[in-house]
């Protein structure tokens, strides 16, 4: 029988925070932690316990912070906490855009004046057709993430627009999901165009059955560097994690609260690490 | 603690990226500044044309180089730079300037940075210097001002025993002081402009005193003629167009939002 391989852990580079659990406003039908409106399966944290976490990352020279969920707007409590981090780090945050008005763009826009770091904001898109996009998303999902990128461009805060490749049919590879958005956002105006694009997990609304696994066989040889899990942990619900994309799985909880117990190997047990090896993707902005 | 070379004054570059005439206009400059040292800190091609006029200034100058990831790359024959780029377009970009350089980079020159330090340690007066291309701990980390956190300066720090780290890659300049006289400097590059819509490139010179003298100097060298070299190569217009007008138009998905922001593109 294969044994489940291990990946090393190198040092903290970069911090994910759940600040909302899998709470969202939206349910988008491939969303990796199903998260949606009610019942949230994974709780949202409390501010000052993830105050505490920056702090102790901050000891270890984490080089980045990302907020993420669920939706992280949706936190009371965010911008303080927004702030809170970008006084430690260049600070990312993943959104659907949908709570992104003037007042919270002008908001933001403040937040990137008091900080030397960088204010990275995702805002998740799939299509550059409405219905298209919003058959995944949720009706009027992408007025509200178009008009979120119109706004923080205009306050010269360069969004990154992230799209996954559930719309892409065409054989053509990934070159052409790229230039596509990238060609769309400038016939908007927005001249400065930053686009992500992640492949799709065979996780949470998107889980199989089955699906092969890793093997150490296989990883032979291999980089581990490449793999995001060597340098990144994951604050959430119930514990610190190995990866966003496992985050709440109880498999890859690291630790129950000090960041440093989770400074250790984990295992590469779930086909989405599968994916991760096979694309050499990271959930990171670069 | 190994015994380092000390010095009171020096001069260091970053990426040359094959611009040969930034590099003597560089050298001649820092002939009249009293340096007694010059060091490159790796990234000796890719972008510009002619990679092999480099080497004879280099060595004739006897500049202390270490190795880039392009240098890495170069000597081991690897198939890319080594830069990490995810988007196509960068990709296409990035591939089209390390075959350009590969194909005309000669065996003696590939081995020559084959042989290269990954780092080097000196001194400054008192102060102990770590020299790396990226980061201390990676050959190819990008450290952007604005990516760039004061606990992680102080981790690199600490854990080297270091009181100043020099490194490039980025392709812009900064510096951040720190307490008790710890420095990191992104001394720039001499490769081509940061950027900011000026045709010029930077180089820094640092002095040892009670407190470390940080100063960047720009260079103008004839960028026109460098244009014409690079049409003649048949080297893409957009990597001519940086050198003519002074803002990047490729490879720019790296930058982080404060760095992206001040660029035109």
């Amino acid at each position: 029988m294969m044994s489940t391989p291990v990946a090393p852990f190198s040092y903290l580079s970069t911090l994910w925070v759940q600040v909302t659990g899998t709470w969202c406003n939206l349910q988008c039908v491939h969303c990796i932690n199903a998260s949606g409106p009610k019942n949230p399966w994974l709780r949202r944290l409390d501010t000052e316990m993830v105050k505490r976490a920056i702090r102790e990352a901050e000891t270890f020279g984490v080089k980045e912070i990302y907020f993420t969920g669920g939706e992280p707007f949706l936190h009371e409590d965010i911008l303080e906490l927004l702030a809170f981090a970008l006084q430690v780090a260049p600070t990312t945050i993943l959104t659907n855009g949908t709570m992104i008005n003037g007042t919270m763009a002008d908001a933001l826009a403040s937040l990137t004046r008091q900080t030397p770091y960088s204010l990275e904001i995702r805002v998740s898109v799939d299509d550059i057709d409405p219905e298209q996009n919003d058959r995944i998303r949720g009706k009027g999902a992408w007025a509200k993430a178009l008009r979120a990128i119109q706004l923080l461009h205009a306050r010269g805060l360069l969004p990154i627009l992230t799209a996954t490749e559930i719309s892409h049919t065409s054989p053509s590879g990934e070159g052409g999901l790229y230039t596509r958005f990238r060609d769309f956002l400038l016939s908007l105006g927005i001249d400065k165009p930053r686009v992500k694009i992640i492949p799709i997990f065979p996780i949470g609304r998107m889980a199989g059955e089955g699906g092969s696994l890793l093997t150490e066989e296989v990883l032979r040889g291999f980089d581990f560097s490449l793999l995001q899990c060597s340098e990144t942990r994951v604050v959430a619900d119930g514990g610190i994690y190995a990866c966003p994309i496992l985050a709440g799985l109880e498999e890859a909880r690291l630790a129950e609260e000090s960041l440093q117990d989770s400074f250790k190997p984990c295992r590469l047990y779930h086909p989405a690490c599968v994916t991760c090896y096979q694309t050499g993707m990271t959930c990171k902005n670069f | 603690m190994q015994a380092t070379k000390e010095y009171r004054r020096i001069a260091v570059f970053g990426g040359i990226y094959n611009n040969a005439l930034a590099l003597e206009a560089t050298l001649e400059d820092a002939c009249k500044r009293d340096v007694e040292a010059v060091f490159c800190l790796g990234d000796m091609g890719g972008f510009g044309p002619h990679p092999d006029r480099v080497f004879p200034l280099l060595k004739a100058a006897r500049v202390l180089a270490i190795q880039g990831n392009y240098d890495e790359s170069l000597a081991l024959g690897k198939g890319d730079c080594g830069c990490g780029y995810t988007d196509p377009r960068d990709n296409f970009f990035a591939r089209v300037s390390y075959e350009y350089t590969f194909r005309k980079t000669s065996l003696g020159n590939k081995a020559w940075l084959g042989r290269l330090p990954k780092q080097r340690r000196i001194r400054l007066g008192s102060l102990q210097v770590l020299m790396c291309h990226g980061s201390p701990r990676t050959i190819n980390e990008f450290l952007w001002e604005s990516s760039t956190p004061n606990g992680l300066v102080q981790k690199f720090l600490r854990d080297g025993g270091m009181d100043v780290i020099l490194c490039t890659h980025t392709g812009m300049k900064w510096q951040r002081r720190l307490p008790e006289g710890k420095h990191l400097v992104n001394v720039g590059v001499i490769g081509r402009p940061e950027n900011d819509g000026q045709t010029n490139v930077w180089y820094t010179i640092l002095t040892a005193g009670d407190d470390l003298q940080v100063e960047f100097v720009p260079v103008h060298y004839d960028h026109e003629r460098l244009a014409l070299e690079m049409e003649q190569e048949g080297l893409p217009p957009e990597f001519i167009a940086t050198i003519r007008t002074g803002w990047w138009t490729t490879c720019m998905e790296i930058l982080p939002a404060k760095e992206r922001g001040r660029g035109r593109y």
